[in-house]
């Protein structure tokens, strides 16, 4: 199988991350930070270690503001439910995940005014509209995606947040497309709320991901309980990361994700992202000479991630798809990808796509096999 | 008062079975284990509808009918329980047959369940019943129903009917060889016809359905030295009449023998995925397959317009479209109903 969907889950994981949730799972298995035996400490170091690595990533002097997730979609509902108040207006754009795009809906039914700018047709953002939204009135925070997950097109994440602080409002980046591809660091990019998944491009297992918290942004945690600390007190400790992750957290994952981001360190962040600039890029210049395929996005690898969207004249993408897996053994998604908003700006609602994500596990010969199945699929009338 | 009541019904009771516990296999004994007894009736298209009839009149105390699907124009030709209000209406067929049962004998409780048989929920429905009647029209689903009635020891009576053919084979876990001794590999996903591809005479479904329903009864009064030892076949155009002994069981029969559930542990069953943002559903076989495209464009160009290319075949069936790929998964436009693309997938495509 050739699996071109990295943007959904990365794909296959490093061998290093089976092999440490089964040696936690054997030696080190106990309830993190809750008991003083050695189980119990094992547990806490290991969830302490992929903590500061995470810190380390994305340039986080306090390891303690991040705090984990079970995924980006949690990790961005524990920052808008937590910082947002009836009144309060938030930014965010016409290209987001239904991950920010429900819950500013949801939130916007109680009280909290959504302003939405609107991207171009290949997924870029105008920051002249940017600043025109946020002058529009009191902006308490910007939302935003760093790279469309349906076009890969990569938005100005530090324009963004410098516009965003200049007028007082705080900036989330839902880095679900980028954490683990691009070079993310809070204080130089300004960003304040980071939303990451643990299992896109972190290479980690799924159930995990984080959130970074700046020290300038207080959330008020949605879910209350047992953290390990201050249990006397019947309220909800106010420290990171415990006021943000009461229950027991996902040990296991954590440790396949301390073992994936070991796996990225080795590899080199910007290592990876060349290698995905050169699929990419091979990919598009063959997609380019196909007959009757559209591409949508920018087009160039420069201003993307490895996350290619097309449409075949003549076909659903729903049926490319299926085609694509049953006849030449390539995995690759239609339709909306969870991103209705982003597709109405692309065009394509409410078809969709056929997206074709590769990861740092691709390798040409997967690119040139997908060209090679898509044109004999153009060629054929569905 | 109260006693006179009591005896004018027994009389009335007495009266409407009268034909029945006369007969010397049933006598008023026989009749009342009727009344006492459960039957599950999976599947309420041609057999089940029929099969249900009879049931009812013969005075099963309690039938349970689990149907995923709507009354359909097409159905009237051979479903007996259901008339033209319920197509128009597109009433669920267990929610139709419980209404027709409710006219024909109100004495019968019939409990309808507008669900698909899953891995799921199978054992829930086979554990409460004393004997499983077989409706259904795919082998995925008989073979679940195998696993589970094997499993929980429960009593079935299998019957199958296309075009002038039928069958039907008695199963009783412990004594008899089970569904998969008999079959231990289902027919290739796609090989076989459906009755929505080769067509079906009511007067097959019929004769099956009343065997099935003999069967049934000869349980319920616990008649088991009557029961018909192994798979009866017929062609009611052809006149050919088949009666295969009793086959053995299989000592290594995954289900009977080695006690392998496979079906029930959901190993093979196909799967079914809505499709992110899309009005369509895909189901996949449970193993992986090549389909023969051209062979399914001949079967299915009985149906209706048939398109196709090297990749898929597509054909159009009311307001669905259902395209089928090489490897035998099916998206299936227009629905988002699981049990609804399973229920197409298994007509046309054949489980």
């Amino acid at each position: 199988m050739i699996y071109l969907d990295n943007a959904a889950t990365s794909f296959p994981k490093p061998p290093a991350v089976a092999e440490s949730i089964v040696d936690f799972l054997e030696h080190s298995a106990g309830n993190p930070g809750r008991s003083g035996h050695a189980l119990a400490i094992a547990a806490q170091a290991v969830v302490a270690a992929t903590r500061s690595q995470l810190a380390a990533l994305f340039g986080v002097p306090d390891p303690a503001r991040i705090v984990f997730a079970l995924n980006a979609t949690d990790a961005l509902n524990t920052a808008l439910w937590g910082l947002l108040r009836p009144g309060d207006r938030v930014v965010t754009t016409s290209i987001e995940h239904n991950a920010v795009a429900r819950p500013l809906h949801a939130m916007a039914e109680r009280g909290i005014e959504v302003t939405r700018v609107a991207c171009a047709a290949d997924g870029t953002l105008n920051l002249d509209d940017l600043d025109r939204a946020l002058r529009s009135g009191p902006v308490r925070l910007v939302a935003m995606c760093h790279a469309s997950n349906v076009c890969g097109t990569i938005l100005p994440v530090r324009e963004a947040a410098q516009r965003a602080h200049e007028h007082g409002a705080l900036f989330l980046l839902d880095a679900a497309q980028t954490a683990g591809v691009l070079l993310i660091d809070v204080i130089e990019m300004g960003i304040d709320l980071l939303a990451f998944p643990g299992h896109k491009a972190l290479l980690g297992p799924t159930g995990t991901g984080g959130l970074y918290v700046g020290p300038s942004v207080r959330l008020t945690p949605m879910r209350q309980g047992g953290t390990g600390t201050r249990s006397a007190e019947e309220q909800q400790p106010d420290e990171l990361p415990e006021a943000l992750e009461a229950g027991t957290p996902n040990t296991v994952g954590i440790a396949g994700l301390g073992a994936a981001l070991g796996y990225l360190q080795q590899r080199g962040q910007p290592a990876i992202r060349a290698h995905e600039v050169a699929l990419t890029t091979r990919l598009i210049d063959g997609l380019m000479d196909i007959p009757g395929l559209r591409i949508h996005g920018t087009g160039d690898p420069a201003r993307q991630v490895a996350t290619v969207s097309v449409s075949l004249e003549g076909w659903e993408p729903v049926d490319v798809a299926a085609a694509l897996d049953s006849s030449f053994g390539i995995a690759v998604r239609s339709g909306l990808h969870c991103a209705p908003l982003a597709h109405r700006t692309l065009g394509t609602f409410p078809r969709g796509t056929v997206r074709l994500s590769p990861g740092c596990f691709t390798t040409d010969d997967d690119v040139d096999q997908a060209l090679a199945a898509l044109r004999k699929l153009a060629r054929t009338a569905a | 008062m109260k006693r006179r009541e009591q005896a004018t019904s027994e009389a009335a009771e007495r009266d409407r079975y009268s034909r029945q516990s006369r007969f010397w296999a049933i006598g008023p004994a026989g009749q009342e284990r009727l009344r006492a007894g459960r039957v599950l009736v999976i599947g309420c298209g041609a057999l089940g509808s029929v099969a249900v009839n009879l049931l009812a009149r013969a005075g099963v105390g309690q039938i349970t009918v689990v149907d995923r699907d709507f009354v359909e124009l097409s159905n009237l030709q051979r479903q007996l329980l259901f008339d033209e209000a319920d197509a128009a209406a597109g009433t669920p067929k267990a929610i139709a047959a419980a209404r027709a049962v409710a006219r024909i004998n109100s004495e019968v409780e019939v409990r309808p369940f507008v669900a698909d048989v899953t891995p799921i929920n199978v054992e829930q429905f086979v554990a409460r019943a004393d004997v499983v009647l077989d409706g259904t029209d795919n082998f995925e689903t008989r073979y679940l129903v195998n696993d589970a009635c094997v499993k929980l020891g429960i009593p079935w009576v299998y019957g199958g009917a296309i075009g002038s053919t039928g069958m039907s084979m008695t199963i009783v876990p412990g004594e008899t060889a089970c569904f998969r001794c008999l079959f231990p590999t289902p027919p290739p996903v796609g090989a076989m016809e459906t009755c929505d591809t080769a067509g079906v005479l009511a007067a097959s479904v019929v004769t099956v359905a009343a065997i099935e329903c003999a069967e049934v009864m000869k349980l319920l009064v616990g008649d088991r030295t009557s029961l018909s030892r192994g798979l009866t076949a017929f062609d009611v155009w052809t006149n050919d009449h088949l009666q295969a002994d009793g086959k053995l069981r299989d000592p290594d029969c995954p289900c009977c023998g080695q006690r392998r559930f496979e079906y029930l542990d959901a190993l093979v069953t196909s799967r079914t995925a809505s499709l992110c943002g899309r009005d369509a559903v895909q189901v996949s076989p449970g193993q992986p397959l090549k389909l023969d495209l051209a062979d399914l464009v001949r079967k299915l160009e009985a149906t209706g317009p048939v398109t196709s290319n090297d990749y898929l075949v597509r054909c159009l069936v009311d307001r669905h479209e259902i395209t089928i790929f090489a490897d035998g998964r099916a998206i299936i436009k227009g629905t988002t109903d699981l049990a609804v693309a399973r229920s197409l997938y298994a007509r046309y495509v054949g489980t």
